[in-house]
């Protein structure tokens, strides 16, 4: 959370996390360089630096594979929920990994250019006007520079500075970035594979990116087809006797924005529910002594006014209700982050500050 | 100068423009516009090859928050709606992308003659 930026924030989840990640990649790269060269057609004579240039390769695609299903995963089924938690630590590690394997490549197909290596690699092959023999290395290089760009940018501080819709659009650039190694792949090494268990596995570990997302953005319109609402003032969320207590309902307005409406003690409040960290779904969250905890990395701010509980100093809008009946009603406009609202408390009970008065 | 040589030379100007933006935000920028950043210095360097990187941006974002045009509302605005788009997107160029592999290749499902593809370098040369 905000107060002062240290370089990584740690904590023993994290350490786990990171443990579990670097056991994966260790064991990943032991079998594929050590146990498996047959499975993989790599009982055809290749020398160390190819092998370790595929290891690496194969290890950062599959990295960046399990990366992109946690998303939908986490969307399809709240208890994957945890996995979002440390990303990007993975994302950062994914990073390394694909640097060396770009590193292997370049220090041996490159080792004895007349030119730098570096110029070698852009004009070594440009046949950009036919598929067969088509340069997969540009698909390779902009995937990397893709990667690092995130990965540079992954630090909180540039959430804080670019906001998180800025952030967020910049770190839309890992599905290009996915496409852009599945080409690198498809017109690279798949051109040449004898062995089709690779390509099996290759073609798994894609389509599976590719279904999951697809399943978790239906699932996502047909929950917002039922939370959407009117246009401008007071807008319908829902009747009071669908409210329960800590949770919230979640209502899509006209403009886009959700808001999370929460009944707190007998009390009815509404805040974005967008965190103001990653914008993470608040209203996925329950409340516990009037915070509600993000679901994604746990920030928390008080129902009442949108702030984090000090000394930190996130704040995220909060939103003015009325019941109309039993009707719960939110006003389309939101309050400045921060705001305080005053509960409205559900017909038949009462705050718990007046009733002890 | 060729066009390899062009790119290269692009990307030591932009990092060398980043380095002096760099510079000067981490020094002087950061603590005019991020109150959490005062008094917090062994994370910048951390922030450097970012600013290497989106330099335009930093310097746009900065000149935003120094003339207080930063608005809150454009904090809350997550582009999740994008999801749906993507949703559509991503599986069907992988697999356009998978099957244009598949297609291209010279021993699957069957072995074809081969086809030289360009005039050998040694020719050229």
């Amino acid at each position: 959370m905000s107060v002062k930026y240290v370089p990584v924030q740690w904590n023993p989840n994290k350490y786990l996390y990171d443990a579990v990640m670097l056991t994966g990649v260790g064991l990943f790269l032991y079998v594929f360089l050590y146990a498996a060269p047959g499975l993989l057609s790599h009982e055809r004579p290749i020398n160390q630096q190819i092998h370790n240039a595929r290891a690496f390769g194969a290890c950062a695609f599959v990295m960046l594979t399990v990366i992109l299903c946690i998303g939908p995963l986490a969307r399809l089924d709240t208890r994957f929920l945890p996995l979002l938690y440390n990303r990007r630590h993975f994302g950062v590690m994914t990073v390394f990994v694909a640097l060396t394997h770009a590193g292997y490549v370049v220090d041996w197909y490159f080792a004895f250019s007349r030119w730098n290596k570096f110029e070698a690699v852009l004009f070594a092959n440009t046949s950009y006007g036919q598929l067969a023999g088509f340069p997969f290395e540009a698909f390779g290089i902009f995937a990397l520079f893709t990667l690092i760009l995130l990965a540079v940018t992954s630090h909180d501080f540039w959430l804080k500075f670019l906001g998180p819709p800025l952030w967020k659009a910049l770190h839309y650039m890992i599905y290009p970035a996915y496409l852009s190694l599945v080409a690198h792949v498809s017109l690279g090494i798949l051109l040449d594979q004898q062995n089709h268990v690779f390509t099996a596995i290759f073609a798994g570990c894609a389509g599976t990116v590719g279904g999951l997302h697809l399943l978790a953005a239906l699932k996502e319109r047909r929950i917002d087809r039922t939370r959407s609402g009117g246009k401008g003032g007071w807008v319908h969320v829902c009747d009071v006797s669908e409210m329960r207590d800590g949770f919230a309902k979640v209502k899509l307005l006209a403009s886009g924005e959700r808001v999370a409406v929460y009944l707190n003690d007998g009390a009815l409040s509404a805040i974005s529910n967008a965190c103001a960290h990653q914008n993470g779904p608040l209203g996925e969250g329950r409340i516990i002594d009037c915070l509600v905890t993000c679901p994604w990395h746990g920030f928390q701010y008080d129902v009442t006014n949108g702030r984090s509980p000090a000394p930190f100093t996130e704040k995220v809008p909060t939103y003015n209700l009325r019941l109309d009946g039993t009707s719960v009603l939110v006003h389309a406009r939101p309050n400045a982050p921060g705001t305080y609202v005053e509960p409205v408390p559900l017909p038949g009970t009462a705050p718990e500050t007046e009733a002890m008065a | 100068m060729s066009q390899a040589e062009a790119i290269l030379m692009g990307l030591r100007v932009w990092g060398g423009i980043g380095a002096v933006v760099a510079a000067a935000f981490l020094t002087i920028g950061i603590d005019r516009i991020d109150a959490d950043a005062r008094g917090a210095y062994v994370f910048r360097p951390l922030l450097i090859p970012a600013v290497l990187v989106i330099w335009p941006l930093v310097l746009w974002r900065w000149y935003l928050y120094e003339t207080g045009r930063v608005h809150w509302h454009g904090r809350y605005d997550p582009p999740r709606r994008s999801h749906y788009l993507v949703g559509w997107l991503l599986p069907i160029g992988i697999c356009a992308l998978i099957v244009t592999g598949l297609l291209q290749r010279q021993s699957w499902p069957a072995d074809v003659a081969p086809v030289q593809l360009s005039i050998p370098t040694e020719a050229v040369e």
